[in-house]
Order: structure tokens, then sequence, then C-alpha cells
């Protein structure tokens, strides 16, 4: 049997590659000349008809589905995106260029969303049904309703217009990322409030923890060594989903503010049918996810080893 | 009558009843005793039809033994019904989905012979004790009458004097209704008590079958005395004198 | 070792008193039994007793019904271990381990392993190691028969008997099967309703109990002898 973590990987490998096949088999049966499509995809968007004929050959699109496949699969795999139909310029530089905006901006949220939800979690979960614990549920409720770009905009007019503290418009310095970073935080703690205190509440309700507390372990060794990794398997999930969803790029927050990052290139490269950068952007997203999930499938079995495990 | 004759069970590559022959009367008790992991859960699930098997047949009276429909008395009562359900619905449930029709004495006389107080069939499982929950179960394994029932570990939920109280209900029971009866127990005690055969499973195979009073002054084989010594040891079983 | 003792122990749950004023004393090397049919406090009794001790700073042991209980499946056996050396103050590796082991017979355990890479057997006598770690002065079992087959739990309970022997450890054992306490305890205690209502010497309680939950007991002790 293949040991545990070359099994997630393979896993991950087989994802990717369906995920390669479902894209090309789109393009190939989308209306219209696939070879046209191809060749969109790798050159200026005006073509004649002897370059998509030279690329009907090349691609080996008169040899069938698997030939032209791996064709257009070759380039990607050495992150050759091609040239973008618009402007012309290489896709990848681009690409990578609106990362660097977006990457940073997603892991700056997450943490303003964990320094407002770990602890808030933890004291509602203190006295479930207490005042703190309801008001923490209702709160959280509340974040999940609320629109991100309503929010930037309040806090745009709070802290931009009304009291000067903070910059809105633009990336140019650090200081430009704090209110979309709180703007996303928001939302993340939201649903991570709610999944840590649930997790907490039913980590407590573990079986065997009055026999630790007669056994004489300390109540603060009991939550940090038994009731902590336990509550954390949802909420690995969860923090895994978040993470994924924000380095996709928030579009709304990010057009809001005015910054560069995947949200706005996807964008324009949709309304402009800019057919390298589309496909730029969905293999990216395709790769974010699947390396979430591994990272995340790896982090369960770290904790509890049952999880995936036939024979738990 | 219950014919089970070299029966062979498999889970993937591995066998989990090898070989198995046994015979039971109406009327009668055998008694099946045997460590975890001897494979007692299969038998029952073999037994009862609900399991093919690799080898060998089960029959009643010579037909497939589905045909009898085996009833089945489970260990822990309060997971074996639907906990949304009144008992008595739970109870007719069977009934209902073979359209069978029953006499509504029966349900009084299976409660009287049951001790049951007839207004528990209107609670919940959760509302009840677990002892009267158990007898319940009962009560819904006998109310089509069949020929044969299967217990699997019935008493082990209940304490000691509960445990000797119901299954000397059942043993009336038994009597009355005459149905042949299977119970898979890991209590000895019970075993010798109330079994008319023992048959040792161990390992997915049966060790031998054997008397109550030979298991319990002389048993045959090595391992069966260790289970026996095991019984006396717990005080399940008075030693001999 | 001396005795113990601990006296007004009760419990109240959803506002009804489940537990009523009760008191306890245990000689150094005591085996007494605790019994009563369910419900009727024994369990209750047990944990009041040993929390009450542990107040009192007596070293105190649990060993819950099943391993289910008392380990954490997320956690390795070594984990468990050295945190109940910890938890009784003690430097890792001086509790006398390999002894132990050996005394209930889990030598062969890889301790890398979670709970679950164990039979139910060796982790019940694996939680049994760990309460006597450090010598306790009381070990209480609670239904230490009941999630386990015969053949094991009788080697279980045999292996404990010859390591206490000759110790000033003192055992409770509660259970509700009177013919398995009878077997191995000197001393037997009876609840019902939350009451303490009758305390004897063994032979004494199974030859003329005088209470009719005591009756109740002895008279359901076994199957060979049942009433007519």
């Amino acid at each position: 049997m293949i040991s545990g973590l070359a099994a997630l990987i393979l896993r991950a490998i087989v994802v990717l590659s369906g995920t390669a096949v479902i894209t090309f088999a789109l393009l190939w049966n989308a209306p219209g000349d696939p070879a046209q499509a191809i060749a969109m995809a790798r050159f200026d968007a005006l073509l004649t008809d002897e370059v998509i004929d030279q690329v009907r050959e090349e691609a080996g699109l008169n040899q069938g589905f698997w030939t032209a496949f791996v064709a257009w699969l070759t380039p990607l795999l050495s992150l050759d995106f091609g040239h973008s139909a618009v402007t012309g310029r290489e896709v990848l530089p681009d690409l990578l260029s609106a990362i660097s905006f977006t990457f940073p901006l997603a892991f700056a949220g997450l943490a303003v969303g964990l320094v407002i939800s770990i602890p808030l979690a933890i004291i509602a979960a203190k006295h479930p049904g207490g005042v703190i614990d309801r008001m923490a549920v209702a709160v959280a409720s509340l974040g999940t309703a609320i629109p991100a770009y309503w929010l930037a905009l309040i806090l745009i007019l709070v802290f931009t217009v009304q009291l000067a503290w903070l910059p809105a418009m633009g990336a140019r310095t650090p200081a430009h990322a704090i209110l979309p970073a709180m703007t996303l935080g928001f939302g993340v703690a939201a649903s991570l409030t709610r999944i840590i205190r649930s997790g907490i509440l039913e980590a407590r309700g573990q079986p065997f923890l009055p026999a630790l507390k007669r056994r004489g372990v300390p109540d603060k060794a009991i939550g940090k060594d038994h009731v902590a990794p336990h509550a954390a398997v949802p909420v690995v999930t969860v923090f895994g989903l978040e993470l994924a969803f924000l380095l996709e790029g928030v579009v709304l927050v990010e057009v809001i503010f005015g910054r560069p990052g995947l949200g706005p290139f996807l964008v324009s490269a949709i309304t402009s049918r800019d057919f390298p950068q589309v496909q730029a952007v969905v293999v990216l997203t395709a790769l974010i996810f699947v390396t979430v999930n591994l990272a995340i499938d790896v982090i369960y079995r770290m904790i509890d080893p049952r999880i995936g495990s036939s024979d738990a | 009558m219950l014919s089970v004759d070299g029966v062979s069970v498999k889970r993937g590559p591995k066998l989990t009843l090898e070989d198995i022959s046994l015979s039971l009367s109406p009327g009668k008790t055998l008694a099946v005793v045997g460590e975890s992991g001897a494979g007692k859960s299969t038998l029952i699930a073999t037994i009862l039809g609900l399991l093919p098997p690799w080898k060998g047949t089960v029959t009643w009276c010579g037909a497939p033994v589905r045909a009898c429909r085996p009833a089945l008395v489970m260990q822990e009562p309060r997971s074996a019904f639907n906990p949304v359900l009144t008992l008595r619905r739970s109870v007719m449930e069977p009934l209902v989905a073979r359209k069978t029709s029953i006499d509504p004495d029966r349900i009084d006389r299976l409660c009287s012979g049951l001790e049951l107080d007839p207004t528990v069939l209107d609670r919940r499982p959760t509302e009840v004790s677990i002892g009267q929950a158990q007898r319940v179960g009962i009560l819904r394994a006998l109310v089509a009458a069949p020929p044969l029932v299967l217990f699997d570990e019935p008493l082990s939920a209940l304490d000691a004097v509960t445990q000797k109280h119901t299954a000397g209900l059942i043993a009336d029971l038994q009597r009355e209704e005459g149905f042949a009866a299977m119970i898979v127990t890991h209590d000895l005690g019970y075993a010798v008590a109330h079994g008319d055969e023992i048959a040792v499973l161990r390992a997915g195979r049966i060790e031998e079958i054997t008397t109550p009073a030979s298991f319990a002054e002389n048993p045959r084989t090595e391992y069966s005395r260790t289970l026996r010594d095991a019984a006396i040891s717990l005080g399940a079983l008075e030693a001999a004198v | 070792m001396h005795t113990l003792k601990a006296s007004g122990l009760s419990a109240v749950r959803s506002g009804r008193t489940i537990l009523h004023s009760t008191s306890i004393t245990i000689e150094p090397g005591d085996r007494i039994g605790l019994v009563g049919s369910s419900g009727s406090g024994k369990s209750t009794l047990g944990h009041a007793l040993i929390d009450d001790l542990r107040l009192q700073g007596v070293s105190v042991a649990n060993v819950p019904q099943s391993p289910d209980e008392a380990l954490d499946p997320l956690r390795s056996m070594a984990f468990h271990w050295h945190e109940a050396e910890r938890a009784l103050g003690l430097n890792r590796g001086s509790s006398d381990k390999a002894a132990l082991f050996a005394a209930l017979n889990i030598e062969g355990g890889d301790l890398r392993k979670r709970p679950w890479g164990w039979s139910r057997g060796m982790q019940q006598r694996f939680v049994i190691a760990m309460a006597l770690i450090g010598r306790p002065a009381l070990i209480v079992l609670d239904e230490p028969t009941s999630a386990l087959d015969p053949v094991v739990a009788a080697m279980s309970m045999d292996l404990l008997d010859r390591h206490l022997k000759g110790t000033d450890t003192a055992m409770i054992l509660i259970t509700h099967d009177l013919g398995l306490a009878a077997r191995r305890v000197s001393k037997l205690m009876v609840m019902h309703d939350g009451h303490l209502v009758e305390e004897a010497a063994t032979e004494d309680l199974l030859e003329r109990p005088s209470t009719a939950p005591a009756k109740a007991l002895a008279a359901h002790r076994n199957w060979a002898e049942l009433p007519c």
C-alpha cells in the first residue's frame, strides 16, 4: 500500500490532471474552431487563416484530442502562459505582479480574522449560553450577512474621509493594506468564530476529560493538550477554505480599494476576452485549491491519524 | 428446525467463519459463547440471512432461513429504536411493513409476560429505563410470532439483578410461545443457566458443542477450560465443589 | 499509609439529591466492594470520594469503566504515561514503568501508538498501570469488567490482585455484580437510592444480608443459585 503522504500527493496530482483535461475539453468543444481558440491562447487576437492552419498542424489538432491536449499542456507546465491577447505582453509577469498584491492581502486578512475570532471564540466558549457567548454568535451571524463592499465603504468613510487616519486607494504603502485587510478579516472572523466556538464545545464533551482531571492533570494542560487538538480539526478545514478563497483575489474588495490584484486582473481579462489571461487565472486557481487542500489533509493526518485511514 | 451446514463466511480474503455446523429445534435454546472477535456477530448476521455464506447453507425446515423471518434482540436497547418514534410505533413497524394484521390482545399478553405496563409503549425510548427498553426490544422481536429468535448479548446492558430477572422472563415466554432461541453471550453463567446446549466459538470456528453441565464441570478443550475458569474468577459461575 | 476518611459526601443533580450524605473509612490494604443496582449512586459515591480525598492531598487513582473514558485517542500511550507522571509531580521516567508493565502484562505494547492501536484489554490494563504510578493510597475501579470479555477481564483483575498483594494500597471495586465483588473483596458496602444501606464483611453479607437491597443482590449474585 502506498504510504499516507504519498497517497495524498498522488491524489493532488490526479485532481490537477483532471482539471487540465476538463479545461482543455471545454476549449475543444467551445463553439468555433478549437484551433482558433488555441491559437488565440498562444498568439495575438488578430490571426490570419494561415496562422490558424499552422497552429492546427502544430498542435496536431487533425490528430485528435489527446495529441492536441499534450500540445496545449506542455507550455503551461513550464509556466509559459503565452501572451495577452490584448496587450501582447507576456502573461506570466502580469500574473505574478497581480499575485504580489493579492497574496499578502489575503494573509493579512486571515491574520485579522484570527486575531478577532480566536479570543472571541475562547471567551464565548467559557460560558456557553451566557451573555458573551450569545453576543459573539449574534455578531458572527451579522458578519456573514454584511456585504463586503458595504463594510469596505463604511470603513473608508470613517477612517479615510472622516478621520483621515488611513489611506484607501491604491496599494502604494503597507498602510494601504490595513483597511482592505480589516474588511476581509471581519468576514473571515464571522465564520471562524462560530466554527472555533463549536469546535471547543464539542472537544469539551469528550468522554475522557473527567478522568484526566481526576488523574490530577492541571486544567491548563487539559485545554492545551486535549481540547485544542480535537477542536482544531474542523477549524483547519474552514481556515483552509477561507485561505483558498482569499488567495484567489476577492474582487469587490480589491476593486473598491483600487488594488491591482488577481480580482481586477481576472475581471478585466474576462471583459476584454483576453483568453490567455483568463486561462492563466483558471490554472492558478486550480493549483491554489489543490495545494491548500493537500496542506489541510496533511495537517489532519498529523493531528489525528485516524482520519482517512481505512482501519481506524 | 434450524440447520447450519458447513457454513463459511468470507470478508475480503479472510474467513471470518469457518465450517460452522449446528442445529436448533423449536423450544430449545442454544447459547453461543466466545471472546470478542470470535465471530459471534458474523454468525448472527449469517443466520438472520443478512450475510450470504461463501460456502454451506443455513436453512429452517429445509427452506432458506429468511423464509421463516427470524427476529433479533439487540444488545443496546436504546440505540435499537428510532428515538423519534414512540415505542409502540417501533414495535408495530415490522407488521405494518409486511401488511400483517395483529391480534391486539397479543401485545397485551406479551406485555404482561414481560412485566411491562402497556402505557410504557406510548413513550419514547429515551423516556424509559434501560430495563424497560430492553424488554420492549424483546416484545418487538416476538410480536410477529417468529419460530426463531436470535439474541445478541441481550443482558449485558442491564445490571446483575435485572439480568437474572429478564432472563427468566425470556425463558417463560419461550415455554409459552415455543420459539427456538439462539443466544450469543460472553456471560458464561447465563449460558450455563439457560442454555440447553452451549457452542464455543473461537476465531471463527466451533471448538465444541456441549451441555451446560459438562461445560461447567468438565470442559473438553483447553480453551473451554480457560473460558470456564475466567467465568468462575469473575463470579459468574460457582466453582464445582 | 494511614487510615483514609471521607465524610459528608453527597451530590445533587438537576435539583435532585442523588447521593445522600455518606461517610467512608478505609484502612491501608482494604479491599472494599461498593455494590448496588444501576442508579443506586455507587459511581457517584466513588467520584465524590475521589474528589474529596484528592482535596485532602491523598494520592488516589481512578480507573473508569472503559478505556474510552480514560484515554485521548489523539495522543500516544507514551504521552499519557508521561502526563500521568507529571500530574503526580514525578520526573519523567522515574515511575516504575517496567515493573508495572510487567505486572499487568503489557510489556509488548508499542507506546508510540495511539490508544486505538492497542486491543481493548491492553488499553484497560494500561489505564490500571497508569493508576498505579506512584503507589497510590487507594485505587478505585468502576465496573472494571463490563466493557471487556470474560477471559480478558479475569486476567486483568487477577494481575491487579497479584500486584496489590503485600502492598498498602487499598482498592475499591464499584460494580453492580455482587458475584464479581464477593470473590475479590473482604468488605462490602451496599448502595440503594443514593443511600449507603448496609456495610459488612463479605461472608457476613452473603450469608445474612439484612436489608432488602442487600438481600436482592445476594440472591442474584450468580446464576447457579436463583430463588424459586
